[in-house]
């Protein structure tokens, strides 16, 4: 296997142009930045804060825009006792400036043209590279068959929600299925439980359609996710995992 | 806390000059091959990356203030842009 890597990557700057409260805890930011080179949807970008007194933060977020759209859009989950996460996701108002270093990462990435099927299991913030993703395969008219698993831990925790339902609803081979691992609301439809290999199977795509599967979420989420999928048969190189964790929020 | 090696690649970036969570490592004790992003990270002082089928030593980073240090292990095939 030989890939060809892309160049270097530097600082710009980035302008706060609108935020989006998706959840009480989780804001997504939306820059706009002069000469971004573009990116893939599944990649993230570094954020990096100066204070006045010069001490500077940096943090890495997944890039939840597509491609295609014009401002880059980071989902900030805050951490509450965080450094940097509870101004990120309140404190910032429009036309704050920032830097920002991108976009970073090739492996976990997915191009319309590379087709499906598609398996997307995300964990929490997890969501945020799938959701570049399903954005992405809608910008570009993709109908590569595509299944989400959203794992969230209450109903209010679930990201993009209504984006999601309306993706799900155009009838160009999207499905999303959702479970709740903390309760679930009085006539909910969805799952109730951790992910296993019951609720895998019961969303497909199979092992025998050789899907491209990402899976992101915090690392316990993902390590049990494709240790069940490994169980299942899927090929360990047909799956993308990428994890988080508290980084110093 | 373990992570992987997609959340390096921004100190990759910074110290090498180029992405490299797509370049395939073969591990020098198991002969694994894996994508560096698909490698397991470790981070105390500083990061270890550990082959995801051995867990033998992949790559060390010490983060100090002028600079990066990295000790590479096993055989990393990486192709740039010229």
């Amino acid at each position: 296997m030989v890939v060809r890597l892309a160049g270097a990557t530097r600082w710009y700057a980035a302008r706060v142009v609108d935020r989006v409260a998706e959840t009480p805890t989780a804001t997504s930011l939306c820059f706009e930045v002069p000469g971004w080179p573009g990116h893939l949807a599944g990649q993230h970008a570094d954020v990096r804060l100066t204070a006045e007194d010069g001490y500077q933060a940096e943090r890495s977020y997944s890039i939840a825009s597509a491609p295609e759209d014009p401002a880059i859009a980071l989902t900030v989950e805050r951490i509450d006792d965080g450094e940097v996460s509870p101004y990120l996701a309140g404190e910032v108002r429009d036309g704050d400036q920032f830097e920002l270093r991108g976009p970073i990462g090739g492996h976990f990435t997915w191009r319309a043209q590379q087709g499906g099927p598609l398996l997307l299991v995300g964990g929490g913030s997890g969501l945020v590279p799938l959701m570049a993703m399903l954005r992405h395969r809608a910008a570009a008219g993709s109908d590569a068959r595509t299944v989400l698993l959203v794992s969230s831990r209450t109903e209010e925790d679930i990201l993009y929600r209504a984006e999601l339902e309306r993706l799900a609803s155009d009838g160009d081979g999207l499905a999303v299925h959702h479970t709740l691992t903390r309760g679930t609301p009085q006539g909910w439809q969805g799952f109730d439980r951790r992910v296993d290999a019951e609720m895998l199977a019961q969303v497909g795509p199979p092992v025998a359609d050789a899907p491209r599967i990402f899976v992101c979420g915090p690392t316990p989420f993902v390590e049990a996710v494709a240790d069940v999928l490994v169980g299942m048969g899927h090929p360990p190189a047909s799956i993308h995992a990428e994890r988080f964790g508290p980084t110093g929020g | 806390m373990r992570l992987d090696g997609n959340a390096l690649a921004g100190v990759l970036v910074e110290a090498l000059g180029t992405e490299m969570t797509e370049a395939p490592r073969r591990c020098q004790s198991c002969g694994a091959v894996n994508p560096v992003g698909a490698h397991l990270l470790y981070q105390g002082a500083g990061w270890v990356l550990r082959c995801p089928a051995c867990g033998d030593v992949a790559l060390r980073v010490v983060s100090l203030s002028e600079q990066h240090v990295l000790t590479f292990a096993g055989e990393w095939r990486v192709e740039t842009p010229r």
